[in-house]
Formats: C-alpha cells, structure tokens, sequence
C-alpha cells in the first residue's frame, strides 16, 4: 500500500538525512520506526507527507508518487495521510467534536465549510470517531480542557474522520504518562487492525515496540539498520542504535 | 535589579582598578548632568512658567462660576450630537477592523504569502498609524466637508494602522500547530483560515475591536473641533458663543459617554478572555 523507494533527503547543512531509504507497509500493518535522536525518523515522515520534498527516491501510496505531485494534487494526495505528533496540535477554543470534524475538510467545498458549516452526516461521523476513541461523553467540551492522554485520543478520532489509508504518528506517546500512553498505544494498534490502516509510528520507547509492533525498523544515520517481525529483532541491535556516534 | 554599568568581566577588571573607578565615576556624573539638561531644556521649550499656575487660578474660577449650574434644559438637542459621536466611533471602528485583518494577514510574518506583501501591508499599517488621527479629520474636513462623515473616515484610517498591527501581531503570537495540523489533513486554505486561525485567534481580535472602540469614542469627541461632527463640534460652538452653562452640560455627558465605553468595553474583554 505504502511503499518508499530508494529515498534521499539532505538537510540544509549539508548532512544526509535519508540515504537509499526503502520500507513497505501494508494495509493493517503496525510499524514501529525506532532510532536516536537525529537518526532520520521524523525527516522519514515528513518526506512521506511531502512537507518537505527529498532530494531523490519516491513514495508511492495506492498506485501515484506522492514525490511527483504539487499543488491541488498533493493536497488530495495527502487526504490519505493522517498524521498525529508527540503534541496533540488541537485548536483549544475550539469543541472536541469541532475538532475531529475538521479532519473531513478536505474532502467539502470550501464555501460550503465556510459559511455553511460540515454536513450533519460528517458531524454523526466525527461522533462516532470519538465514541471510538472513547471520549463521545466529552464531545461538546472545549478542546483546551482536555488532559494529555485525552487530547492526543481527539487527535486519532480526528485522523480517523479523514478517513486515510495511512496513518503517520511522531512520537504519540512522548509527552504522556505511562497508563495513557500504553492506552494510545494500545488504540494505534486496534485501530490498525480494525480499520485496516497501515500506521508507522515513530518512537523513542523501545518497550512499546516490542510490545505492539507487527514489525520493528531500526534507522541509525538516514539509514535502515533492520526491518524485522518484533519477534525477531535482536535485543542488541536495538541497542546499538542509540550508541553514540564513535561507538 | 541591579545595573551592572561595569559590564562584562573583562570591564569589571578594569573598574577595580582607581583609574578605573574614577572612569566610572566621571561617567555617572556626566550621564546625570545629560539628564538633567534634557529636563531643563524642556523646561525652556515648552516656557514652563509655574507662577501662570497661581494668576491663571482665578481664571478657572470665573469659568467655572459662570458654567454652573449646566443648562440641563438643552438636554434634548445634545441627543442627536451624542449620538454623532458614538456613531462616528461605530463606523471607524467597523471600517478599520474591515480593511485591517486582510491587510494584519499580510503583515504577519508567518501568514504572508510573499516578503513583497509583507512589506506592502507593514508600510499602509505604519503610515496609516503614524499621522494621527486628529491631521486625517483635517484632510477628510477638506475633502468632503464639515460633518461626522470626515470624521468617521479620519477614526477608520488611524484604526487600520492600530488595529493592523495590533492583528499581525496577535496571528504572529499564535500557535501554529493546529494550522499545521490541519494543512496536512488536505483542508484547503480558506478552511484553515476560518477553521483553525480565526477560532484560534477570534477572542483577541475581538478583545482588540472592542479597545480600539473605546479608543475611538474618545477621540470622537475631540474631532469636532476641527468640524468633524458630534459632541466636540458643539462644545467648540458653546465655547466661541461664550455659552459655559451648555459647555458643563456638555462635559457632563462626555464624561459619561467615555466612563460608560470604558466599563462596558472592559467587562466584554473580561468575559471574552
């Protein structure tokens, strides 16, 4: 479904962030990218929503690379791409049900979203979503109220209302405590398997890969070190990942 | 607080030393004399002459002996002229916020399009800003006559300059995740603007329409006098007609026009934030 090809990226220092770069990820497939910080992780995503463009390499979701695409045809592209971050970016003045909402924008009129608001189907959608996430009791409250765990659960419900084939998650869990983030893991990993989402999930906690991960990547340096099943990644090369750099 | 006028180490090496310290000194001294003279010069500039205060006493007591009691019996024809003012305030005030936020997009660094619009927008704020109020009413008075309209124009103006900049500066503080949040969601940019930067940003802007409001009531009151319409424009009358009585009645209804905009703007910034 998702498929990276040969990617390069470099940073405007001058440093490869991304060298020969190839993963593949399939509908309803749950990978874990693990790596030190600076590895290439969120450069890795970043390229893969084209908010930044590599140098070379392509990105092929359902048949188009996205690398080739610009303008209106990139953003229609990108209505696949669900991302969510370490911080859940909500619009606090805003309702929790308003907020997963906008994740249909995309796919309205501009006008009619304008003036006329999203279609009351669109809002039982975006309901639904929540009652997913398991936070329907808390739609009608302001998004700014919301603790960590919950925020970041309004962020996946709003993802899921774009209805993407891919799901991208930077460091979801980074800034939660320990229960909510095993529940955020815990929702990513039922969510790739219900809703047959291939989701890549960047993160630093190596526990929670081995925990939930169908397959584990390990990137040192813009490069991939292992693609493996969880159950087949060795421990040490995990660790060796985030050896400093002389090591 | 303390000011650390021996500055970075290397300096303070230096001050410890009695050449040194005698610098230092030398220089506090002149720096108090600089202070002073700016002070004095002012003085003479502006031909301060505190005696006036004591002679012009009784002056003030003539004028005020003489505009009491006010001449409540002019109360309904001031109703009109009051109403001018508000309404002078009310148009400014609309018309500024109407050519400022389009105009705040483009000179919010992280909303422009282009550094040409950038510009563009920050040299209209800035020029519109910097010439006052009070010169705006003396063109508009030349160009379309005496009344409250030149006098709603000259507010509108001066408002796109504060308001301009007040706006850019508010969209340049905000959050910027949840725009980016959304862009990437494929929402187009017209839905980010009224999905995710005006709810973001809408209690501000509205606390700042509601200040520049009460702003503008004020000055609204001071643009009669240059024939601009409303209340200034019939004390100005009152005054050259020798009429004190209709001035403190006029006075009276200034101050409660002004504390009334003042309470009620401050009380909608109080539930808005």
């Amino acid at each position: 479904m998702l498929g990276v090809r040969e990617l390069s990226l470099r940073y405007p220092n001058g440093k490869l962030a991304l060298t020969d770069f190839n993963l593949s990820v399939a509908a309803g497939e749950f990978v874990v990218v693990l790596g030190g910080n600076g590895s290439g992780k969120t450069t890795l995503l970043r390229s893969i929503t084209r908010t930044v463009k590599p140098a070379a390499g392509e990105v092929w979701l359902d048949g188009i690379d996205l690398c080739t695409l610009e303008g209106e045809k990139l953003r229609r592209a990108r209505l696949a791409l669900a991302m969510i971050w370490q911080h859940a970016s909500l619009v606090k003045r805003r309702s929790v049900l308003a907020n997963v909402a906008t994740g249909t924008l995309g796919r309205h009129y501009t006008l009619r979203t304008v003036f006329g608001g999203l279609p009351a189907s669109e809002l039982e959608a975006a309901r639904s979503h929540l009652a997913e996430v398991g936070l329907a009791h808390l739609a009608e409250q302001r998004a700014g109220t919301l603790s960590g765990g919950q925020a970041q659960r309004v962020a996946i419900a709003r993802a899921l209302a774009q209805r993407p084939r891919v799901l991208l998650a930077d460091e979801p869990v980074a800034s939660l405590d320990p229960e909510a983030a095993e529940e955020i893991m815990r929702l990513l990993q039922r969510l790739a398997r219900s809703e047959n989402i291939a989701v890549i999930c960047v993160l630093h906690q190596v526990e929670f890969a081995f925990a939930y991960a169908d397959r584990v990547v390990g990137i040192r340096n813009g490069r991939i070190v292992f693609d493996l099943p969880r159950d087949q990644v060795p421990r040490d090369a995990v660790h060796r990942l985030y050896l400093p750099e002389a090591a | 607080m303390s000011l650390d006028v021996a500055g970075p180490p290397a300096d303070r090496a230096f001050a410890t030393t009695s050449w040194g310290r005698a610098l230092v000194k030398a220089t506090h001294f002149a720096l108090a004399l600089l202070g002073l003279a700016i002070v004095i010069q002012a003085f003479i500039v502006v031909q301060a002459r505190p005696q006036d205060l004591v002679t012009g006493v009784f002056g003030m007591a003539d004028l005020i002996r003489r505009a009491m009691p006010p001449n409540f019996s002019e109360l309904p024809s001031t109703i009109w002229p009051t109403l001018q003012t508000i309404d002078i305030a009310l148009f400014g005030t609309l018309a500024g916020i109407i050519i400022a936020l389009p105009l705040a997009l483009l000179a919010a660094a992280n909303m422009t399009p282009s550094r040409f619009a950038y510009y563009a927008a920050r040299g209209i704020i800035g020029f519109t800003r910097a010439v006052p109020d009070l010169v705006w009413a003396l063109l508009f008075v030349t160009a379309v006559g005496l009344g409250p309209f030149p006098g709603a124009l000259a507010l509108g103006v001066h408002s796109v300059g504060m308001l301009g900049r007040l706006f850019a500066e508010t969209i340049e503080q905000m959050d910027m995740a949840p725009i980016h949040a959304l862009e990437l969601t494929g929402a187009r940019r017209l839905q980010v603007f009224s999905q995710g930067i005006i709810p973001s940003i809408l209690p501000s802007l509205l606390g700042i329409c509601l200040y520049r409001l009460d702003e503008n009531i004020r000055s609204s009151l001071v643009l009669g006098f240059v024939g601009a319409g409303g209340i200034g424009f019939q004390i100005l009358t009152a005054m050259n007609l020798f009429q004190y009585q209709d001035v403190s009645l006029l006075l009276i209804i200034i101050f409660i026009i002004v504390l009334s905009a003042e309470r009620i703007s401050a009380a909608l910034r109080e539930r808005l934030a």
